[in-house]
């Protein structure tokens, strides 16, 4: 298909970006508006495109493109091409990306009050950085565009969030240039000991494998231990998880949506592109600890979010607890985990989406976001406590609701699976199963709390739903019900790449 | 006669052409009523592109000599001579305002100003050490000059100060050299190469002098530099320096010093490890202590002061590791910090021209007013900070690969240097929060004053298409870099 062009994917929402600062585009704020809004939807059905015409049973990239000036490619001479591909995986992710701007955009006429020119243009810019990350088939574009994601969030949470979201972007900024430096240098050495062992210079991720016999074992842990700090302040794991829940109860609606929908899935799609394909030796070596890290993810912010005062606080931690599970997922090494750790992936931005959704339309309405000064919305409020009824029961893995499917192979694929300490992942899988129930504890406490009990006087007056929020809401619901009944529509996208990632895990 | 005539098209060019317009700059001040200074200010453009234009002439292929062999051309230098001409062109555009106040004397102004291009150009061509001591002290007396040129008391004693310790330094480069003289009666580069290759030889000499005599000279270029042990000057000179001589002082100077310190390094670094270690330390000081003390400043000045101390760390991070990859990665380092410097100082300028901006408070709010010049600072600051898609970024990853692919012993300095590099990164997004707060005071800008701005949006524009087409420049660098 010559008119898909992974470069106009990329770097069209950068041209947006750039055509919405203007001088010459009006400053009116429905004009900017609908211009995003139209471009946001043309983007999405685009990016539906690259998925309608993929080929599933292809084992390798494809939509392969080169980034060129005047047919000169990027830094040619030290071995770095800006070259694009996507496979199995990314191809969904970019679709999901794109899918949950254009939700933020619908969402956020209500809560961008000012600044309309900057905000429409960062998140363009966000957009592009993501589906950069997505799409770079080198190491160091990667690392551009790892980068480049930064300075977008940080204008997004401290322009339009709370009094305190300024310090907490920047605290976030700051914590992760320190992780990407450590992710630099690890990249840094790779590339120059893979051109001292192949004598080839080069930074194209696929070319680059770390060998076993080759390199000393302590040379490999420490570069694999500098990815493994780059990405898991993105997941977040626990102990560099502070930064998520912090920056989530400070920001704006619209951009809790965007953190979560975007943000998140990065880090992991780093793990699995980097740590699992070109360390492939140290992953098994290393898998037990991830799989420990994630339970413990799992289990731990299941239980801060029962103890959170505000909800969304409360909606971050059930995020990045079932985040865990996508860890455990990844970390069991066999087919089912994995394909169940990516399909976890894609269901929890969308679920996570959708909470965040319902939680920007509560504060809206009740401009609080305390758990104790809410109760009983659901009697002024049906259409949302039936729509969030469909969004919370999928949270905590509902059968025929999206994240059950993936809930389910993850933990098949923990007992089944073939790691060394066979009885050590036996129980993480039990206790696993034992965290859906304290999933379905919070997620439960956190809509009897909010639609369910008394009715306090000063919510008697505020308004259901508005067209536009319930065509969001239901929209999301949709394909929580669709991706809940079909799920295989979603796994034979990638199950020929999963098929070869662990084939070079030899498993 | 024509061979001095082909003699000078070959090699001396610019310098030529430079010393033309300095001469006609001094007429014209005899000639010229005060109520003409703006006539300084063209002679100055013209003449910086003259050279820059006459420089296409010169003979680089194979290098060229001169003055029977005391002046070299080769594309290394014209490298670095097209960078402080570009610098220098920047510059003069910038003064402009400074000019407009103290009028009666922009001609001398000026001329002090050509001078120092031309011996900082004069530096980078000489082949022997007594050329390359009288160049580089006829720049700091130039420097000395225009860092007085405001005449505060502030800027006097300041200037006193820096006077006074920098004749100090050059004396232990005299020093240095006459340690060298003394072990081997040359002063030509290549004759004290040849003499140190011979094998042998250094078991008669003890080896321990050589490090001794090379830390002395290399001691001038790096207080010049204002890495670590020598950087307590920089703060407060630029505080009492006008704002154009603070940005003269930071691109020039830097631009020269490391042209030279390179070709130093090339002469003896073969014979001396150790020195690596050391020069590599102080580097990693320099990131570190600099973006320490940028993180506490107010004033705009003073960071730009502390910027140019830690972007010379990371370049000399990458120098010491000497190798052809690592010098022309710090030539493309040295050509993107040029854009990003004076872009910098540029918006510095122009806001504190228009406004009268002078420490980070002043700029809250600064985007509700002037929305392109704030997102164009903000470009700029990305470049000089390092981050994604402007050429301070693809500097930065070149230079520390070139760290990286040179041995496990510099790895623990790259990651040190890399980390505290952040701090840095936070000491310039400081400046870009500022400007985004929210303020209900509004700042007054002087709609008239332009010709910094356009500098601004230039150089920011520079530092995003530097990034795009960066494989030629490196192409460009790795080429001059092997010439050397």
């Amino acid at each position: 298909m010559s008119f898909l062009s992974l470069i106009w994917l990329i770097f069209a929402p950068v041209i947006a970006a750039v055509f919405i600062m203007l001088p010459k585009f009006p400053n009116h704020q429905v004009k900017i508006r609908r211009f995003s809004k139209w471009f946001a939807s043309f983007h999405f059905v685009y990016a539906l495109l690259f998925l309608a015409f993929f080929d599933s049973s292809l084992f390798g990239m494809s939509y392969e493109k080169e980034l060129t000036f005047f047919g000169m490619s990027w830094l040619k001479s030290i071995g770095i091409s800006a070259k694009f591909a996507v496979d199995g995986i990314t191809i969904l992710l970019i679709v999901l990306s794109t899918f949950i701007v254009l939700i933020t955009l619908f969402m956020s006429k209500i809560h961008i009050r000012t600044k309309h020119k900057l905000y429409y243009s960062m998140v363009f810019l966000l957009e592009s950085a993501v589906l950069g990350i997505f799409c770079a088939k080198d190491m160091f574009l990667f690392f551009v565009f790892w980068e480049l994601s930064l300075i977008p969030i940080y204008f997004l949470v401290s322009q339009w969030g709370n009094s305190e979201a300024r310090r907490s972007a920047m605290k976030f900024i700051l914590s992760s240039f320190v992780a990407n430096m450590f992710l630099f240098f690890g990249m840094l050495i790779l590339y120059y000991y893979n051109f001292a062992v192949s004598n080839v210079l080069t930074a194209n991720i696929e070319s680059l494998s770390m060998d076993a016999k080759i390199y000393p074992l302590w040379f490999q842990i420490m570069v694999f231990v500098n990815f493994l700090i780059g990405f898991v302040i993105r997941i977040p794991l626990a102990l560099f998880h502070s930064w998520y829940p912090d920056l989530q109860s400070k920001s704006s609606a619209p951009v809790n949506i965007l953190i979560s929908g975007l943000i998140l899935n990065t880090g992991i799609y780093g793990l699995i592109r980097f740590n699992m394909q070109i360390f492939p030796e140290l992953f098994k070596l290393f898998a037990p600890v991830l799989m420990i890290w994630g339970l413990v993810n799992i289990i731990y912010f299941g239980a801060l979010s029962l103890l959170q005062p505000g909800i969304k606080k409360m909606v971050s931690y059930a995020n990045i607890s079932t985040i865990g599970f996508v860890t455990v997922g990844l970390s069991c090494l066999n087919s089912t985990g994995f394909n169940g750790a990516v399909f976890c992936l894609i269901a929890s931005s969308i679920v996570f989406g959708a909470m965040f959704v319902i939680v920007s339309s509560i504060e809206f309405r009740t401009k609080t976001t305390y758990i104790t000064a809410l109760g009983g919305l659901g009697q002024v409020m049906p259409k949302c406590m039936y729509l969030s009824l469909i969004v919370c029961f999928s949270a905590i893995g509902i059968p025929f609701l999206i994240m059950f499917s993936p809930k389910l192979m993850i933990l098949t694929g923990a007992m089944l699976s073939n790691l060394d300490q066979q009885l050590m992942v036996k129980i993480a899988a039990f206790l696993g199963l034992a965290a859906i129930a304290v999933s379905a504890g919070y997620i439960m406490y956190f809509f009897y709390k909010v639609f369910c009990s008394v009715l306090l006087e000063q919510w008697k007056n505020i308004k259901d739903l508005s067209p536009q929020e319930t065509a969001v809401l239901s929209t999301m619901c949709l394909v929580i019900l669709y991706l809940g009944l079909y799920p295989m529509s979603i796994i034979s996208v990638y199950q020929s790449v999963s098929s070869i990632i662990l084939d070079i895990l030899q498993v | 006669m024509s061979e001095i005539a082909n003699m000078i098209v070959n090699t001396y060019m610019p310098e030529f052409v430079l010393i033309i317009f300095i001469l006609i700059n001094i007429f014209a001040s005899l000639f010229f009523d005060t109520r003409f200074y703006k006539l300084s200010k063209w002679i100055s453009l013209l003449g910086i592109i003259g050279a820059i234009a006459s420089t296409v002439n010169l003979q680089i292929e194979p290098e060229a000599y001169a003055f029977s062999g005391a002046f070299l051309t080769n594309i290394y230098t014209v490298f670095f001579k097209i960078l402080i001409l570009i610098g220098g062109f920047f510059l003069v555009l910038l003064s402009r305002n400074m000019i407009r106040e103290k009028r009666d004397r922009a001609f001398e102004y000026f001329t002090v100003f050509l001078s120092g291009l031309l011996f900082a150009m004069c530096a980078l061509s000489t082949t022997d050490f007594v050329g390359l001591y009288v160049s580089l002290e006829a720049f700091g007396l130039c420097c000395y000059l225009l860092l007085s040129f405001t005449k505060s008391p502030d800027s006097t004693q300041l200037t006193f100060g820096y006077l006074v310790q920098s004749a100090v330094v050059s004396s232990l480069f005299l020093m240095g050299l006459s340690l060298i003289y003394g072990m081997c009666a040359q002063v030509s580069f290549d004759q004290i190469s040849l003499y140190f290759t011979n094998a042998g030889i250094l078991q008669t000499q003890p080896q321990i002098l050589l490090t001794f005599s090379l830390i002395l000279m290399i001691c001038t270029i790096l207080f010049k530099l204002g890495i670590a042990p020598f950087s307590s000057w920089l703060p407060d000179t630029f505080q009492g320096a006008a704002y154009p001589i603070g940005a003269y002082m930071s691109t020039i100077s830097v631009i020269t010093c490391f042209g030279i310190l390179a070709k130093l390094l090339m002469i003896f670094l073969n014979y001396t490890f150790t020195i690596r270690i050391v020069l590599i330390s102080l580097a990693v000081i320099t990131v570190l202590l600099g973006s320490l003390s940028a993180i506490r400043q107010e004033s705009l000045k003073r960071i730009m002061a502390y910027s140019m101390s830690v972007n010379s760390g990371i370049m000399l991070l990458g120098l010491c590791v000497f190798s052809v990859y690592s010098l022309s990665s710090v030539m493309f380092y040295l050509f993107c910090y040029v854009f990003a410097n004076i872009g910098v100082w540029s918006a510095i300028i122009f806001l504190f021209n228009s406004a009268k901006i002078e420490s980070i408070y002043d700029l809250r709010g600064l985007i509700y007013n002037n929305p392109y010049c704030v997102i164009a600072f903000t470009i700029v600051l990305i470049a000089m900070a390092g981050l994604a898609p402007t050429c301070g970024f693809v500097a930065k990853l070149y230079i520390f690969s070139a760290v990286a692919r040179s041995g496990f012993v510099f790895l623990p300095f790259l990651l040190i240097s890399m980390v505290s590099a952040v701090i840095m990164v936070y000491a310039y997004w400081r400046i870009i929060r500022e400007m985004f707060k929210r303020t209900h005071n509004d700042i007054i800008i002087d709609r008239q004053i332009v010709s910094s701005k356009y500098i601004l949006y230039a150089c920011s524009f520079a530092t995003v298409f530097i990034c795009i087409f960066a494989d030629k420049i490196i192409q460009i660098c790795q080429f001059a870099a092997y010439s050397m």
